[in-house]
């Protein structure tokens, strides 16, 4: 592997450096194949597995059957009947994910936006924080929004005690609520309901959107923007003009990362949504060490949530050379 | 018209940050709570639950010291690893290096539970599910994407005037390595180090899969436990690691590039 090193090289090296010498080849070429096997083995694993069958019991063995990602698709009794369980799944997965994603950078790019146009100090301020934010676990993160919008204290409670509730029910919109699911007869309530679970998913991401947003925000050069206010266009018409068709790519392909990342959320999701909403990460995880003990199958739904996350991971890349391109 | 503007931004920027803090100061206060219930505003303000976590509850005890030790060993093999690649794709840009990059960001940008599955198999079938050493090369292997990239971005801001000077004086490669480059890039090595020590602390789902059960981490720990409900216990443990988090980032962007880092133009300043 090492003695292809250096053919290509064309723009990076550095023009100080000698030309590349053939030194310790074998450890480099052990150090290549370990790293690259760790890394692509447990996929492969996972592949192999999903053709598996499973045994009595809760073991597996090898096999090449593709009746996993039959009963996946269209059920296991599958043609006598046909049940959607597991696409309906899949499609919560995209739901979720989708709709948080968007929420998140929607919110998140006015924000990027603002600091990325402050001082490099305030920058690093920010930062400091948004990083400590994202870096949180998933599990403080749904423990934090738990207390905000249980029953017993945080938000519905706040409604009750400040006489929102009753106001509510004076005005009619209490009965709005309740049909979309975010009141029982007493009180609202958060829990379980796609709202919740879509607000805790969204604030999961977003210090991470406004992270991904922030360069290409921070790299719109300020004297076009001086130079389309010098000529007189109103604020709005240099964000639509200026400030948009420069970072609409990577808008887009942030969304999709954090679609990507929301795909494997798991904890926001078994505490927050519904049981019969839940997604595709929580089924992996029932099937393979959960309640069913079936790791073929279990492997199969990875694969689908695996294959879904490549090709959106895909259409970024594609993204990125375009933006390459562009520039 | 100016101040207007300029006070919209900055309630906007407010309003950000509260929402963005309000979870974790409900997740603190929580630890305050004298009951077993996670009550807010907290019931019987009680500094006991702080005990229990890092001196008299043997779980949380061991949880910590394993988050710990893992997320420390697990950030120095990461960087171990991230050296070379990082230094090839910067060194040779060919498409042999190109693709070491790749293959080593993929575990961090698929679903990890995906990576999870497949490396419970793997150590599975090594024998070696459920040890210490899986749960820090599974870390390792999981983030090592995270140290590839600050290294890049410290090996690319270097100015080419000096290797051209350390050439010139007759330095060899090696030399230069090691009097030029690494010292140049090290804040960058360094803030990577801790990126993955702590992602690594706050991860669980993939050490779920690789420990079994053997052992626990902090966050695996709740986890676990997350049928049974939250408790205050469990907010000290946040606060523990939200302190973690401030503590490192705060340093690094004390003594690194901390915008250069996340992708700023590096000559704006």
């Amino acid at each position: 592997m090492t003695t292809t090193v250096g053919v290509e090289s064309s723009t990076t090296p550095p023009p100080g450096l000698a030309p590349p010498q053939r030194r310790l080849p074998l450890a480099n070429t052990i150090f290549c194949v370990v790293v690259v096997s760790f890394c692509i083995i447990p996929f492969l694993l996972v592949i192999a597995i999903s053709f598996g069958e499973k045994i009595e019991g809760a073991a597996w063995r090898w096999s090449f059957d593709h009746s996993n990602y039959l009963r996946f698709f269209v059920g296991a009794d599958w043609p006598d009947t046909r049940t959607t369980l597991y696409i309906r799944r899949l499609w919560f997965s995209f739901y979720y994910a989708i709709i948080a994603s968007v929420l998140a950078v929607a919110t998140a790019f006015p924000f990027a936006y603002v600091m990325s146009r402050q001082s490099r100090r305030s920058q690093t301020l920010w930062l400091v924080f948004l990083l400590s934010a994202v870096s949180l676990s998933e599990v403080f993160v749904v423990m934090g929004w738990d207390i905000l919008l249980s029953n017993r204290s945080g938000l519905p409670m706040v409604f009750k005690e400040t006489g929102l509730t009753d106001w509510l029910k004076t005005s009619g919109w209490f009965e709005v609520l309740r049909e979309w699911g975010l009141a029982n007869p007493r009180n609202v309530r958060f829990k379980p309901t796609d709202f919740a679970t879509i607000v805790t998913m969204s604030y999961l991401v977003w210090p991470y959107a406004v992270i991904l947003l922030y360069p290409a925000l921070a790299r719109i050069d300020n004297s076009m923007l001086e130079a389309a206010r010098t000529m007189g266009a109103p604020p709005l018409t240099v964000l639509r003009t200026v400030v948009l068709p420069s970072v609409r790519l990577p808008v887009i392909g942030t969304t999709l990362i954090l679609f990507v990342f929301l795909l494997g959320s798991y904890v926001a999701i078994t505490v927050f949504a519904h049981p019969s909403r839940q997604t595709l990460a929580v089924s992996v995880y029932d099937s393979v060490r959960g309640a069913t003990m079936n790791a073929p199958f279990g492997a199969a739904q990875a694969i689908v949530l695996l294959i879904t996350a490549v090709l959106v991971l895909l259409i970024v890349w594609m993204i990125g050379r375009r933006t390459e391109a562009l520039q | 018209m100016k101040i207007l503007k300029a006070g919209l931004q900055t309630l906007m920027m407010a309003s950000a940050a509260t929402m963005v803090a309000l979870p974790i100061i409900v997740v603190c206060a929580a630890a305050l709570n004298g009951g077993r219930s996670m009550l807010f505003p907290p019931q019987d303000p009680t500094l006991a639950r702080f005990g229990e976590f890092f001196l008299t509850e043997p779980v949380w005890k061991n949880a910590l010291m394993h988050s710990i030790f893992i997320a420390f060993a697990s950030a120095a093999v990461a960087v171990l690893i991230a050296w070379p690649v990082a230094w090839w794709l910067w060194r040779y840009n060919s498409r042999w290096s190109k693709t070491m990059a790749t293959i080593t960001s993929m575990p961090f940008a698929l679903p990890p539970i995906v990576f999870g599955v497949g490396l419970g198999f793997m150590w599975a079938f090594a024998d070696l599910l459920g040890t210490i050493f899986a749960g820090i090369v599974s870390h390792a292997l999981l983030l090592v994407a995270l140290p590839v990239a600050t290294i890049s971005i410290g090996l690319q801001s270097i100015d080419k005037s000096h290797i051209d000077a350390a050439h010139t004086m007759g330095a060899t490669e090696a030399v230069t390595l090691r009097t030029v480059i690494l010292p140049l890039t090290l804040p960058y090595t360094v803030s990577g180090f801790f990126f993955t020590l702590i992602l690594s602390f706050n991860e669980f789902i993939v050490m779920f899969f690789v420990s079994a059960s053997a052992y626990s981490t902090v966050t695996l720990q709740i986890f676990n436990s997350l049928r049974n409900g939250f408790t205050p216990t469990m907010a000290v443990g946040a606060i523990t690691f939200i302190a973690a988090s401030i503590l490192v980032f705060g340093l690094i962007a004390r003594f690194g590039d901390l915008p250069g880092l996340m992708g700023a133009d590096q000559a704006r300043r």
